[in-house]
């Protein structure tokens, strides 16, 4: 698509459908525009020779501009969008709403509108947008009722009418923006894009977003990290509840996807996660004014003991720690405050603290190399002034690295103390908790910025016969197979027991003989989901009593479910469950993300456990390595209560593989490997045995 | 006058294809400029549940086979429960409604070189009036055709008990709706077997998608429902999934399906959308009156899925929907053309016609 440039920042904009009628959409645009924008605004409506006290042509072709808004109606706007083609505007903006979000009709000229745009190479907003700003130019070429103030944040919204509450309240509050999009129904231009523009744009601070969907998740995290890198991106992402997804369906028709999808690709792309608009712009704000910490250790000053434990219990909440002083800093402590000040962390300066006692104890605490971030706290009384401490704050924090946060509990005494703190880029709360958040948040944006990415794991595989494999589910009545697709597990590398497939007993005792020791058998049946509930799976079985078995397993499986495909009994070696820890590696494949890898702990209870992470599929080494100890049960892959650690790396390879594989093989929309047993490193053996394998492939998607 | 060959198609069980089977070899013949006719002694598949109601099957015949007989003549008696109650408590006589049988055959027969006569729900269908497939076969003087199922080898005791009870009448076993996973069972140890007991086995006919399902579109005529988008119904249905649960858990659910059609609540928009993705559902049933959102109809436009909505309850629909695929498709003339083309292929047919 190239660069955007043009689009924020044209010297023409024409305005298609321009009118001066009372309560108009087009007047609402150009007005805004006459009355703001550096560049020249043009109306185009065969109708009028002028608008709003400016000429008007007839054409866009006329116009001769950089960008066209278009607010005619949805039975001619395809027209006009072409037209905007065909005069060789590249730069479009639909107002106009009546596509996709309103039925079949609908879809079908937001399909045909994808086409046009796509024929003249446009980068086009919307449709069904409330429009766009740029506040260097003064630009606002929406409808809202509202400009912004300028500043550093760039934010897009996939809801019109949350940019105007946005805006009409940022601006109530001094909170300025630099570019603003109106996402719409992203027929074109989509928040991939914009990450991408954003990170190049010098003039935009901070990225934050409104999503309800994304339209290609891989693409996103690639692009996101890049900007990530170098800019915040800070996102809300709703329909997170299963309610809010509800909603999302209805709103937008976005299948709203897993959280854990978003949860783990969010994080992959080094998107801060925002769960409420509060949290949103807490964040925006302080990663827009202040610097990064350089550790995780956190100072509180105040003169408020008990909001002091507050503020402290938020530090542990938020995965930070409370600093410890050095020595210089605890004598300089005792030596400039009153005996009954304590002069540990947090430091309080007890209730008579003026001015000077304050900007003394935090000059002192934010020198400490310790100290990476530090909050001053303070609840009114008698001996300060509010006014005069965010002056202190102010002027202490200028002359410091660290990040500040303030404090200032009370009412009507604290709002210009904020609004002038804030306009120093010191974000001022009531809620320590809150103050504690936003400088989480920085510390959160340190650890992105400071991400090496690596490239995803890859394998030799034999891929045709993975695919070969996969094209059985034709053969089937529906999407899934089961036991008797494993080799698709040998093709990718990932190891198996030793085992056949047999469909008579004799040849399941044939098969037995060949194994070493007992073996394990099962039920082979994809209509059969839970086979040990039904008697389906015999373990430890001798030799002498493996044709017996057969019979016995072929008949529970009869009577449980009479209709049941049976394709067989799996006769395969048995693994040692004893020494080795059952694991759960698998695969569902997100609407948006794509490929969502899982790891956790298995075996019959793992839907009852839920101990599982999560990761967007390709994972590199170190990706895949992080999940196996981010799992609350990770200890016990270390070897818990005299156990042997087992072999971590085969397990690391395993999820490699795993990602290789649905990866390369779109079709495959669900695959659980339970268990993946992981046993004790033993030199020159397997160390991990995928005993058990379902999937979902879509026929559909194998043409492909 | 010469007496016709009857033959008389009767089945291991309901559904199994009897009625296609029997149509079809009437037409094969009447393509090979035999005149046949068609009878149905005992009414079974009724729209109602008391006297003169419409069995579909021989409306059907008559219209694929031209016949000008009348229904009372082609379907003599009306199997319905309110007239098997009146037999145990002794209304009927049995003898007497065998004669009618056979006088309502005569007149059917006379100038026709083959009558096809379609048997009952079952072989044993009519014990209490002490008509039962193996009576009429007897009655009418046919030779049987025992149409039945495979799924396993365990299918083969009902085959067994009526090729005993039919003796010598039987001319042989058509097996239908044969799954692929089933006919190896059947070719290599099924068929041999029953030879080996020396029963005639006339062929295999698989499992046919086009007969097992409904298209989208008979679907919404037999449940009354209302077209809420333009996309094409001519996709296949074979099974229904309710969507009960969360998007998440739902979306899962339907990728797994194949052919299946979801029936969920008109205001449920993450099933909707859920359904909507997957590509193995044909097409949307919307329950309870509701109208979903535009955003989720602009969806299955770009989907290609229609979407139909009914006002009853979800339980309901299910009920009748699932009523209407495992009834098999309505009867028609295209049916009996797809039959007839498969009887050809798989079945031997000269030993029948």
């Amino acid at each position: 698509m190239g660069t955007l440039n043009e689009l924020f920042d044209p010297d023409r904009v024409a305005v298609v459908g321009a009118t001066a009628r009372e309560g108009a959409v087009g007047r609402a645009v150009t007005s805004n525009l006459l009355d703001d924008f550096d560049g020249v605004t043009v109306p185009v409506n065969p109708n009028y020779d002028e608008v709003l006290g400016t000429p008007c042509v007839g054409e866009v072709a006329d116009a001769d501009a950089d960008v066209a808004v278009i607010v005619v109606p949805p039975a001619i706007v395809l027209d006009a969008i072409e037209a905007c083609g065909a005069a060789g505007i590249r730069n479009v903006v639909v107002i106009t709403a009546g596509f996709g979000e309103t039925g079949g009709d609908g879809a079908a000229r937001e399909r045909r509108l994808a086409e046009i745009a796509d024929e003249y190479d446009l980068n086009l907003v919307g449709p069904n947008s409330l429009g766009i700003m740029s506040t260097p130019s003064g630009m606002n070429a929406t409808f809202g009722p509202e400009n912004a103030l300028p500043g550093g944040l760039s934010f897009m919204s996939q809801s019109g009418a949350f940019v105007t509450a946005v805006l009409d309240w940022a601006n109530d509050n001094g909170i300025g923006f630099k570019d603003v999009v109106s996402l719409g129904n992203k027929a074109v231009l989509d928040e991939t894009d914009f990450v991408d523009h954003w990170g190049d744009d010098e003039e935009t601070d901070v990225i934050i977003g409104y999503l309800e969907g994304i339209e290609d998740g891989r693409e996103f995290i690639d692009t996101a990290r890049e900007t990530s890198q170098d800019t915040p991106i800070v996102a809300v992402k709703s329909g997170r509840t299963s309610a809010g997804a509800q909603a999302a369906s209805s709103h937008t028709g976005t299948l709203a996807g897993s959280d854990k999808a978003y949860e783990a690709g969010l994080d992959q792309a080094g998107v801060i996660r925002a769960e409420s608009v509060d949290e949103l712009f807490d964040a925006a704000g302080i990663l827009g004014s202040q610097p990064l910490p350089d550790t995780d250790s956190v100072a509180i000053v105040t003169n408020a003991g008990g909001p002091g434990v507050m503020a402290t219990d938020a530090v542990g909440d938020a995965d930070l720690d409370m600093a410890s002083f050095t020595s210089e800093t605890s004598d300089a402590l005792r030596d400039s405050m009153p005996a009954e000040a304590n002069i540990h962390n947090p430091v309080d300066v007890i209730g008579d603290a003026d001015v000077e006692r304050f900007r003394e104890a935090l000059e002192i605490t934010v020198a400490d190399d310790n100290v990476g971030a530090a909050l001053v706290l303070a609840a009114p009384t008698a001996t300060i002034s509010f006014d005069d401490l965010a002056d202190a704050i102010s002027e202490v924090s200028e002359e410091m690295d660290a990040p500040v946060a303030a404090c200032l509990m009370g009412g009507d005494r604290t709002r210009e103390p904020t609004q002038q703190l804030q306009a120093k880029g010191i974000p001022c709360y009531f809620d320590p908790a809150r103050g504690i958040e936003s400088l989480a948040t920085l510390a959160q944006y340190r650890d992105i910025k400071e991400r090496e990415y690596e490239a995803p794991m890859s394998f030799d595989v034999d891929r045709e016969r993975a695919r070969e494999i996969l094209e059985t589910v034709r053969d089937r009545d529906d999407n899934r197979l089961g036991v008797e697709a494993m080799e698709l597990l040998d093709t990718y590398g990932i190891p198996t027991p030793a085992g056949e497939i047999v469909d008579s007993p004799e040849r399941a005792a044939a098969v037995a003989a060949d194994i070493d020791g007992d073996v394990v058998m099962k039920i082979v049946s994809p209509d059969i989901l839970h086979k040990s509930d039904i008697g389906g799976v015999a373990v430890g079985v001798g030799d002498d009593d493996v044709a017996d078995t057969y019979e016995d397993l072929i008949t529970r499986a009869r009577n449980y479910q009479p209709d049941a495909t049976v394709l067989g009994v799996q006769v395969q070696e048995m693994v040692d469950l004893d020494n080795g820890v059952e694991t759960i590696v698998g695969m569902n494949r997100d609407p948006q993300f794509g490929p969502l890898l899982m790891f956790g702990l298995g075996g019959i209870f793992v839907e009852v456990m839920e101990d599982t992470t999560f990761r967007v599929a390709p994972v590199s080494e170190p990706e895949a390595r992080t999940m196996t100890e981010e799992i609350q049960s990770a200890p016990l892959l270390r070897g818990a209560r005299g156990r042997d650690p087992v072999d971590v790396d085969a397990v690391v390879e395993t999820i490699g593989r795993l990602s290789q594989l649905v990866t390369d093989f779109p079709a495959i929309l669900e695959l659980d490997i339970n268990p993946l047993v992981a046993l004790p490193d033993d030199d020159g053996g397997t160390n991990a045995a995928a005993v058990d394998v379902r999937l979902t492939v879509d026929p559909e998607e194998l043409e492909a | 006058m010469t007496e016709p060959t009857t033959t008389l198609v009767t089945a291991t069980g309901e559904h199994t294809g009897k009625t296609a089977i029997t149509v079809a070899l009437a037409r094969l013949a009447a393509d090979r400029d035999r005149s046949v006719g068609y009878m149905k002694p005992k009414g079974t598949r009724l729209q109602s549940n008391v006297g003169k109601t419409l069995d579909q099957d021989p409306m059907l015949a008559r219209e694929v086979l031209g016949l000008d007989a009348e229904m009372h003549q082609m379907e003599p008696i009306v199997y319905s429960p309110t007239f098997v109650e009146g037999a145990i408590r002794g209304t009927e006589d049995a003898g007497a409604l065998r004669d009618r049988i056979r006088e309502e055959f005569d007149e059917l027969a006379a100038d026709r070189d083959q009558m096809f006569v379609e048997g009952g729900g079952r072989w044993t269908t009519g014990g209490v009036i002490d008509l039962t497939d193996v009576d009429v076969a007897e009655a009418l003087d046919a030779r049987v055709v025992l149409v039945a199922e495979y799924g396993s080898p365990n299918d083969l005791d009902e085959v067994l008990a009526a090729a005993d009870d039919f003796g010598d009448r039987l001319a042989g076993v058509v097996f239908n709706k044969v799954s692929d996973d089933a006919f190896k069972s059947l070719d290599q140890d099924g068929i041999p077997f029953l030879e080996s007991k020396g029963i005639t086995v006339l062929g295999a006919i698989p499992h046919e998608k086009d007969l097992a399902g409904v298209t989208v579109g008979e679907l919404a005529d037999e449940l009354g429902a209302e077209l809420l988008t333009d996309a094409p119904t001519d996709a296949f249905v074979e099974r229904f999934l309710v969507g009960a649960m969360g998007g998440d858990e739902a979306l899962r659910y339907f990728r797994r399906a194949r052919d299946a059609a979801v029936i969920t609540g008109g205001d449920r928009a993450d099933v909707q959308t859920a359904a909507l993705d997957a590509s193995g559902v044909a097409c949307l049933v919307l329950t309870g009156g509701h109208r979903p959102s535009g955003a989720v109809l602009g969806k299955a436009a770009d989907a290609g899925k229609p979407v139909l909505a009914v006002n009853t309850d979800t339980v309901t629909a299910i009920d009748r929907a699932e009523g209407i695929v495992r009834g098999g498709r309505t009867r028609d003339a295209r049916t009996v053309d797809r039959m007839a083309e498969l009887l050809e292929a798989n079945v031997d047919i000269d030993a029948l016609i």
